[in-house]
């Protein structure tokens, strides 16, 4: 840790642990309904445990991204926050809000549209949070001695994804244009600004772990989010298939989102090539087997299962069934939550002075979660193919073929508690790092000494 | 080799190319939309359907145009399959629908409710989806009476009793197979059992059903000839 305003990266960082265990819980409960037992019916119902699932993990993933950016900026930029109180106020006033609607939840407080359930007068003080973070880390690259490309992509990303929250609150009584404008925020933000924020971060890590130069690495950045928006913009054309909107998006969206991949294979490559160019090895092995598991699997989730439906020809058939839910999974673990563990093994050792990365512990955390996720996605994968055949291709009814498939769902449970029992791990080791107590090492570049600068 | 301000033009100038594209495509989508949503025939009890659809967070377990979660059926033509009647039912008590299934949640809404609601299916059923939710394919192959036997029922037995019982192998699994019904019983036994179930047989998970005295006989009259 170089400044001393850094340190808030932790409270954000704990805050995340809290709320991604929490969102397990709730996906124990949807995926004990889905087998057949819903005890929890009267109190917790299965559209509350939903919409508490999906907004603690979209909470929780942007609390990770600031945690993230508080850590990176003042580093990029070689100096303090600008306003370093502000970033505490900030958190305080996040998780208030994230509080509130979640307690809101319970009491069916919400806008029944998808991920966007969060109520309309908290939505304002969302984006006022989120626009104080932005303001908080602008000003310190403003004021900083250098300006980075990693630092203006991830600062890019952050903005662009506050804005694009604002799309999402235009009123309409129509449902296309109310589905029109949800995929502004939803899509444009995980297939395009989110990848910039992506991009950025694992860009940082590249640099600090792999020690290889600097303006190698993010001249491919450039190249990847070049990839990502040429594809992801138009892309979002593969939820304008069947919504009450015009015949040509199935060509638009088909062509387009069928290129998304690239990006995310662009990002695997890059990770992979990277690592193997860095001379030296950073001691904190776990750092670097999160970053490139993340570049890894956001190809396997996103990429692949993503490019798996997207077609117009298989979507017919997919669209809205437990298809999605199976690459929803993946995508989100690999690209966004892996990004958040990556950033949090990476700056933990360095916040608390505690340098606990080699320890089994920190690996059985990866090993474990990873395969337990795979399993879910499998689990999911089966079920909702099964479901597209016996519902979309023979005609059975849904309730009926829901039936047939309970099973999967004992085996998406197992599956999901091996998952529980990695992130558990995870979680037992960040506790074990303590508290944010490290010194200060002050200006100047550190982390892996580079090799010999090389362009390529 | 690429070097990085070659890279940085790639990034930004096929950002802005998309970026432009996107949003004009969207003004197009923007003035078509009206047309192909029958944007005309939304009515306030249309608007009151949405606004409560919203507010009771039905996507938390169904989908509807395909979106939403994955628990409860897909809507969008639940007007066309179901009909008024069956879904003013599970509005009213789902349970009763469908006894120790999966559950919905017990809205407590007015009777204006279910008419906006059902108002609000009926407008949605209407829209052009460029042809979702797809046809059934492989159904011929699946069963041996195939979707032409289904021709000849009254619709109110293709919407309502087939969400509870199968017949030709086609339909829910809550209820017996009515294969045979009219066999097993006289048709004013069927009439009296109609007209209200729990009343024959105390404790039966079959609800009494808001038919109109017209329908009960169109049933009466259909299931009589299964024998
Ligand atoms: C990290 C990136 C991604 C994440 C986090 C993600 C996540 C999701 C989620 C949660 C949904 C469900 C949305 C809803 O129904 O409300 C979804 C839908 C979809 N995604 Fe992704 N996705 C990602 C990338 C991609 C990519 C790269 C592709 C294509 C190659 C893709 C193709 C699709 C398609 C076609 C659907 C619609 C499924 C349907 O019709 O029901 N996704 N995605
Ligand atoms: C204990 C582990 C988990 C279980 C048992 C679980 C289970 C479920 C279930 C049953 C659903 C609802 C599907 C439906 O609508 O019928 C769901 C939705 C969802 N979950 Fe999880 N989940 C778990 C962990 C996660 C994690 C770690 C993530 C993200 C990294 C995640 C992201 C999502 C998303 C994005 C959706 C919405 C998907 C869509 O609408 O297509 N879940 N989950
Ligand atoms: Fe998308």
């Amino acid at each position: 840790m170089k400044y001393e305003s850094q340190r808030v990266a932790w409270w954000f960082f704990a805050t995340c642990m809290l709320l991604f265990g929490l969102q397990l819980v709730y996906g124990l409960i949807m995926g004990y309904a889905h087998a057949g037992h819903d005890p929890l019916h009267p109190i917790i119902p299965f559209h509350v445990a939903r919409a508490v699932h999906t907004n603690l993990l979209v909470v929780w993933l942007l609390t990770g991204f600031m945690g993230a950016a508080y850590f990176i900026i003042p580093e990029e930029a070689d100096r303090e926050l600008y306003w370093p109180k502000l970033a505490y106020v900030q958190l305080i006033a996040l998780v208030v809000v994230g509080v509130v609607a979640i307690i809101g939840f319970h009491l069916q407080w919400w806008e029944g549209r998808k991920f966007l359930e969060i109520p309309r007068p908290l939505d304002f003080l969302v984006v006022v949070d989120v626009l104080l973070f932005i303001a908080n880390i602008g000003m310190t690259i403003w004021k900083g001695k250098r300006m980075t490309t990693t630092s203006m992509v991830l600062f890019f990303g952050l903005l662009m994804a506050a804005l694009l929250y604002l799309p999402g609150m235009i009123p309409t009584d129509n449902q296309t244009l109310d589905s029109y404008w949800r995929w502004w925020v939803v899509h444009l933000w995980v297939e395009g600004v989110w990848e910039l924020i992506m991009g950025a971060i694992l860009s940082f890590l590249l640099i600090k772990l792999t020690g290889v130069d600097r303006e190698v690495i993010e001249k491919w950045l450039y190249v990847i989010v070049g990839f990502t928006f040429l594809s992801g913009i138009l892309g979002t054309g593969h939820h304008y298939y069947w919504i009450g909107t015009p015949r040509y998006w199935l060509l638009i969206g088909g062509v387009f989102s069928a290129l998304e991949p690239l990006a995310f294979l662009g990002m695997a490559i890059y990770a992979i090539a990277m690592a193997r160019k860095g001379g030296r090895a950073h001691p904190n092995r776990v750092a670097l087997q999160w970053t490139i598991g993340c570049a890894v699997m956001s190809f396997v989730g996103a990429g692949f299962l993503g490019f798996a439906h997207t077609l117009p020809q298989v979507n017919l058939y997919t669209h809205g069934t437990l298809v999605t839910a199976m690459h929803g999974h993946m995508a989100f673990w690999g690209a966004y939550a892996m990004l958040v563990l990556a950033m949090i093994s990476y700056a933990l050792p360095l916040l608390t002075g505690r340098k606990r990365h080699d320890t089994p512990s920190a690996s059985f955390a990866f090993w474990t979660s990873n395969i337990g996720m795979i399993a879910m996605t499998l689990a999911f994968a089966v079920a909702g193919i099964t479901q597209v055949v016996l519902e979309r291709r023979v005609g059975m009814d849904f309730v009926t073929v829901q039936k047939e498939i309970e099973v999967h769902f004992w085996g998406l449970l197992l599956a999901a508690g091996l998952f529980i029992l990695g992130i558990s791990a995870y979680i037992y080791n960040f506790i074990r790092h303590g508290k944010p107590v490290a010194e200060v090492q002050g200006g100047g570049d550190s982390g892996a000494s580079p090799p010999a600068a090389e362009a390529a | 080799m690429l070097s990085k301000s070659a890279a940085r033009a790639f990034f930004l100038g096929g950002t802005v190319l998309c970026a432009v594209a996107f949003v004009g495509l969207t003004v197009d989508t923007l003035g078509r939309i009206p047309a192909q949503t029958h944007q005309g025939e939304i009515t306030d009890a249309v608007r009151r359907g949405k606004d409560l659809w919203d507010r009771s967070n039905c996507m938390g377990c169904h989908t509807l145009l395909g979106e939403g979660a994955y628990y409860a059926p897909e809507l969008t033509k639940v007007f066309e399959r179901r009909g008024p009647v069956f879904i003013r039912a599970m509005l009213t008590d789902p349970e009763k629908m469908y006894p120790g299934q999966r559950r919905m949640w017990k809205y407590d809404f007015s009777e204006r409710d279910k008419d906006d609601l059902i108002a609000f299916f009926q407008w949605i059923g209407k829209m052009d989806l460029n042809g979702f939710p797809p046809k059934p394919t492989l159904a011929q192959m699946a069963t041996t009476t195939g979707l032409a036997a289904t021709v000849d029922r009254p619709q109110i037995f293709n919407q309502l009793c087939v969400a509870c019982h199968a017949l030709g192998g086609q339909g829910g699994q809550v209820g017996p197979a009515l294969d045979g019904v009219g066999g097993r019983m006289a048709p004013a036994q069927i009439a009296a059992w109609l007209a209200d179930p729990p009343a024959i047989k105390p404790g039966t998970q079959m609800p009494k059903l808001p038919l109109t005295d017209g329908q009960r006989q169109e049933l009466t009259a259909f299931l009589s000839t299964l024998k």
